[in-house]
Order: C-alpha cells, then sequence, then structure tokens
C-alpha cells in the first residue's frame, strides 16, 4: 500500500477562495489509483472531508505515477457558488434535472402552436399555462 | 648622563644626520635654481595658456597653490614651529580634495587631450586617423520631414537656456513615413526560399555536423545539455503540461494532436533513429524525403469557392 501523495504549486486563490494545488500520486507497481480513494486521504489528512474536490487525474506513460489537481475550499456556501455543477454532482451536492433534451424541445414546441406569428416568441422555455 | 651604549649609537646617527643634511642643501639649492629658470620663462609669455583647456588650466593653478602651502608648512616646521592647528593644513586639505574629484574628469577627457596633444605635435591628422571620426547625431536625423528638424531646434534651444520647456500644446502624433513596398513574392521565389531553409537544416543535421567533426582540428566537445533526442513534439508536450498545471484545467487533445503524439512515440520506442538520418538532399540535389515529425509536404490545391449550404459539418482536409 505505498500510495505516496505530493502536492506541487500550492496556491492561495483568494478570489474564489480555495486553496489549489497540483497533486502527485506515486503508486509503483499497482493500477491508477481512483479519485475516491486519493479524496479520502486528502480527508484523513486536512480532516475536512466535504470541502475538499479533486479531479483531473492523469497517469503517465508507464505507469506509477499520476498527477491531478485539488482544491479546498473556505467553506461549503464558497464550493457550491464557486464549483461546475458536474463537480458537486459527483459528491452528491448538486442534483440536476431528469428531462431529457428531446422531451423538453417537444413540449417547448406543442406550445408555441397555440399562438400565431410574433407572439410565439413570448412562449418561454418555463411552464406556461 | 647618558650610558655609554647610547652615547655610540648617538654618534653613528649624528654622522648619517650630518651627510642628510648636506643632501638636503644640495637638493635645496637645484630645485631653486629650476624654479627660479621657469619663473623667469612665464614671465617671459614663453607657455600662453588663454587658448587651451580650462581644466587644465586649473589643475595648474591648484597644485601650485598645493605646493606654496606646502613650502610654507616645511618653512615653519623648520624654524621650530608645531602643524597644529595651521591654516595651512586645511587650505591643504581642501585642495587635495578638489584635486582627487578632478581625477575622473580627466580620465573621460583623455581621448580629447591626447588628440590635441597629437595636433600640436604633428601639424595635421592624417585622413585615416581614426581620431578624426566623431559621432555626428545631425546625420542620423531624417531630412525629410521639416516638422521633425523645428521640434528639435526647439528642444536645443530649451535645454541650452536650461530649463526644461513642457510642452504648451499636444501635437498630434505623426506616424513616421515609410516607404510602402511591394510584395512580390513569386514562386521561383517561394521556391528558392524554401531551398534554402533546408540547406540550412541540412547543414545542421547529424550526417554534416561528423563529417565536420571527423575533418576538423577542433577539440571534440562534450555537452551534458537537454535531451539529445528533444523533438518538436516533447517540447509540445512540455508547454501543454506547464499551462494545464498551472491553470490548473485539462486540455482536450484533438484528433490530429493524437496521431501526432502516436507516431512520435511509435518512432522512439523503434530503432528507427538508428538507420534514418535526416534529409541533406539539398546539399546533394536529390529528392527530398521527409523527416519522423514534420507534417508531409503538401501540394497547394486551389479549393473552389463552394457556397456553403450545410454549415453543420465541416469536412476536414
Amino acid at each position: 500500500m505505498t500510495l505516496t501523495l505530493r502536492s506541487k504549486k500550492f496556491m492561495t486563490n483568494r478570489l474564489l477562495r480555495r486553496k489549489q494545488r497540483v497533486i502527485d500520486v506515486h503508486h509503483p507497481g499497482k493500477a491508477t489509483v481512483p479519485k475516491s480513494e486519493i479524496w479520502e486521504k486528502l480527508a484523513e489528512m486536512y480532516k475536512i472531508a466535504d470541502v475538499i474536490f479533486v479531479f483531473g487525474f492523469r497517469a503517465h506513460f508507464g505507469g506509477g505515477q499520476t498527477t491531478g489537481f485539488g482544491m479546498i475550499y473556505d467553506s461549503l456556501d464558497y464550493a457550491k457558488k464557486n464549483k461546475p455543477k458536474h463537480r458537486l454532482a459527483r459528491h452528491s451536492l448538486y442534483e440536476k434535472k431528469k428531462t431529457s433534451r428531446k422531451q423538453r424541445k417537444e413540449e417547448y414546441k406543442n406550445r408555441m402552436t397555440q399562438f400565431r406569428r410574433t407572439a410565439k416568441a413570448s412562449v418561454g422555455p418555463g411552464k406556461k399555462k | 648622563m647618558a650610558a655609554p651604549g647610547n652615547l655610540a649609537v648617538l654618534e653613528s646617527d649624528l654622522q648619517s644626520a650630518v651627510t642628510l643634511l648636506k643632501n638636503l642643501q644640495d637638493q635645496v639649492m637645484a630645485v631653486t635654481a629650476q624654479v627660479q629658470a621657469l619663473t623667469k620663462k612665464v614671465q617671459a609669455r614663453a607657455y600662453p595658456t588663454e587658448k587651451g583647456l580650462s581644466l587644465l588650466e586649473v589643475k595648474d593653478q591648484l597644485l601650485l597653490m598645493y605646493l606654496m602651502d606646502l613650502t610654507h608648512l616645511i618653512l615653519d616646521k623648520a624654524s621650530g614651529g608645531s602643524l597644529q592647528g595651521h591654516a595651512a593644513v586645511l587650505r591643504l586639505v581642501e585642495i587635495r580634495t578638489v584635486l582627487e574629484k578632478l581625477r575622473p574628469l580627466d580620465q573621460k577627457l583623455k581621448y580629447q587631450i591626447d588628440k590635441l596633444v597629437k595636433t600640436a605635435v604633428t601639424g595635421s591628422l592624417s585622413e585615416n586617423d581614426p581620431l578624426r571620426f566623431k559621432p555626428h547625431p545631425s546625420n542620423m536625423m531624417s531630412k525629410l520631414s521639416s516638422e521633425d528638424e523645428e521640434e528639435d531646434e526647439a528642444e536645443g534651444q530649451s535645454e541650452a537656456s536650461g530649463k526644461k520647456s513642457v510642452k504648451g500644446t499636444v501635437k498630434k502624433y505623426v506616424p513616421p513615413r515609410l516607404v510602402p513596398v511591394h510584395y512580390d513574392e513569386t514562386e521561383a521565389e517561394r521556391e528558392k526560399k524554401r531551398l534554402e531553409r533546408a540547406r540550412k537544416r541540412a547543414l545542421s543535421s547529424s550526417v554534416i555536423r561528423e563529417l565536420k567533426e571527423q575533418y576538423s582540428d577542433a577539440p571534440e566537445e562534450i555537452r551534458d545539455a537537454r535531451h539529445p533526442h528533444v523533438t518538436r513534439q516533447s517540447q509540445e508536450d512540455q508547454h501543454r503540461i506547464n499551462y494545464e498545471e498551472s491553470m490548473m484545467v485539462r486540455l482536450s487533445v484533438s484528433k490530429r494532436e493524437k496521431g501526432r503524439r502516436k507516431r512520435a512515440s511509435v518512432m522512439n520506442s523503434q530503432l528507427h533513429s538508428l538507420t534514418h538520418f535526416s534529409d541533406i538532399s539539398a546539399l546533394t540535389g536529390g529528392t527530398p524525403h521527409l523527416d519522423e515529425d514534420q507534417n508531409p509536404i503538401k501540394k497547394r490545391k486551389k479549393i473552389p469557392k463552394k457556397s456553403r449550404k450545410k454549415t453543420g459539418f465541416r469536412r476536414r482536409r
């Protein structure tokens, strides 16, 4: 279980209220370490679990080393504001709509048929009528 | 009352003291004679210095004053007085400081003084004398626009008067009038340029370099520098990695990029580079074959301009 984590290019990003770093993972002899494992390791290193986000892990040629990015936010509110939604969804902090695009377009078209000429432009994407 | 040992020391000292005083007297007489001769010459106007360099004049005067003060001090000391708080000492210190400060100025004027001395000695300088070439900033000014000349004159005058002229009215920026050159690169010229570039590349290829090393007398240099097989692809990769790490994003890799990378890695992993050398046909005049990481030479096709009906899917050429 020789997993070594090293952080490079550490920066405190005051604008986005987080600390960001490049994480170098050494795992000689093993396959690429999954993201969740690295997340757990960071969580036990820094004691706070829910404001840590890791992403973008790429393995180097020949195996044994992986590089990725890690961010630790100041608080959960800032994390929710600043993070892109799919990353939040990975940590189940965000649920996206389950309706498919085709369905939505169909509904919109049907609503538009009820109007004539320029009134069609007034039909919004939301649920009207 | 002194002990007999001390008396012997005193006697020997006395002897050397007497000889020294005699020497001193002789030298003083010689110096006086010289100074008197010099004074007579100066009074007879043998050295006119009105038209000379004022710096040298100042130095002359200062040195004379220094000597006068020094002799005054020696006189006082020789007649038994003390030098404590003597007014001449302060004067001497002052003159010495000024002379030291003048020394760098002297250094800077050395060239001019040498030139003048040479002119005085030889009468006139020869045509090819390098001392004659003085920079002419007026030659660098363009003779085209008269506005620039006027501005320069005005600036010169204001600088001479010693105050910085604040530009009252802001003058409109006039871009420099450059003569436009007609672009006329024909196919033949393009071919020539390409050939020239290929020649340069061939000259720095490994084959020619090894030939050069074989026949030159210079010692063989072993440089432990960058990776010997650094290719364009590896440099691009490095650049990409740096960007990704500093911006904290992952860039997407297009299909072409993937193809290039694969080609580069395949080349490096095979023993291809052992037997395939870079192209020196530009020097030998054969048909060109390609290096690994370069793009294949495409002939320029005339792409007909069609009206695009389907803008969705663009065909990749």
